[in-house]
């Protein structure tokens, strides 16, 4: 009788420690679960930097000889990467994924962006970016620029270049390995959203993006 | 647009290309000051053995030859020339923007968006060489 009592007191505690132990794991889960439920998802497509990071005011030479510093472009949201004119294959990508971009905004914010293209290539100068860039969208502005300034420009952006061996016979044909990110800069001149090369074709939703860091939202879409 | 433009015109003496099929190939339109442009497509191995895309030729450019893309995190790419695609067997390979393709080396043409580029592509399986001709369109 005794030893039935202590195994019921037993089968108590079993169930005790049982429910315990699923509290401790079933609370906290539950309160992730809401609290992630509850968050609102970033309207941001890119990575969206809330905080305030000036831009590096480069001033470099664009594709029609004169001097332009990221200055001169506040009030304007700048769509900024990085490559080089014999880039076969990423930065004609890049550049068509973001003339994409341009198209679908509507005119007003058109007039207040601008798509920059740094060459990170000593072999390029201004004619050789007149002929490239325009070609994806006549109001794009390609840059270029003594090695020095360009290297200091790079860094400032986080971004990467080194030359790589020529693909063809001629080794003056060299590629260039580079860093493959677009800067979306806001209308003050700070960092505020970054893309990966595999966002871009995400045509629309930076479109999106370049309109809410210039303070005109697009309208809601229709499901 | 024709989303099967490529139809492989086959020559007699071909072994295995029956075997290819190559679907939505497409040139990038490019600058008029380009010295190379990419073509894009899909690659698709209908045989029982792995088929090795070598290069090719074509009426605008030197030659063409597989080029890869590399990532070398943190966001830096890059390209290289490789000795050839390898399409498995039974298996298929998608060569698009942004990723591996076939570089038309040193143009002699700049092809221009909306005209069409014979493209001559070697291929080799099991020891034998052959080539499938297509069509791909400039855009």
């Amino acid at each position: 009788m005794a030893r039935h009592r202590h195994g019921d007191a037993r089968s108590r505690r079993i169930a005790l420690i049982l429910f315990a132990a699923c509290a401790v794991v079933a609370v906290p889960t539950l309160a992730i679960l809401f609290s992630i439920a509850k968050k609102p998802a970033s309207p941001w497509f890119g990575q969206y930097d809330p905080d305030t990071h000036p831009a590096y005011n480069f001033s470099l030479t664009d594709h029609d000889g004169k001097t332009v510093r990221l200055q001169d472009l506040r009030g304007q949201a700048v769509l900024l990467c990085f490559g080089f004119t014999r880039c076969p294959n990423i930065c004609p990508t890049t550049l068509g994924n973001l003339a994409a971009v341009y198209r679908k905004l509507p005119p007003a914010a058109q007039e207040r962006t601008k798509v920059v293209f740094i060459s990170v290539d000593e072999r390029d100068s201004p004619a050789s970016l007149k002929e490239y860039v325009p070609f994806f969208n006549e109001r794009f502005l390609g840059l270029t620029g003594p090695p020095a300034d360009i290297g200091t420009t790079a860094r400032a952006y986080g971004a990467f270049f080194r030359k790589a061996p020529a693909a063809g016979s001629d080794k003056d044909d060299y590629l260039i390995d580079h860093s493959t990110y677009t800067h979306l800069i806001d209308p003050e001149g700070n960092f505020r959203v970054l893309y990966r090369f595999e966002q871009l074709p995400e045509t629309d939703r930076i479109a999106d993006d370049v309109q809410r860091v210039l303070g005109m939202p697009a309208p809601e879409k229709q499901p | 647009m024709n989303r099967f433009l490529c139809p492989l015109f086959l020559s007699a003496s071909l072994v295995f290309a029956g075997d290819l099929k190559i679907e939505d190939a497409w040139i990038r339109a490019v600058p008029p000051s380009s010295k190379t442009t990419a073509a894009f497509m899909t690659i698709i191995n209908k045989s029982d053995r792995p088929v090795l895309i070598t290069g090719g030729t074509c009426p605008v450019a030197q030659e063409i030859r597989p080029m890869i893309t590399t990532k070398q995190g943190n966001g830096v790419m890059g390209m290289a020339l490789a000795e050839s695609f390898a399409i498995p067997a039974k298996g298929k390979r998608v060569f698009e923007p942004g990723g591996d393709h076939l570089m038309l080396m040193n143009l002699t043409e700049v092809p221009k968006a909306g005209s069409t580029v014979p493209l001559v592509l070697t291929a080799e399986s099991g020891g034998v060489k052959s080539h499938i001709h297509l069509d791909a369109p400039v855009r």
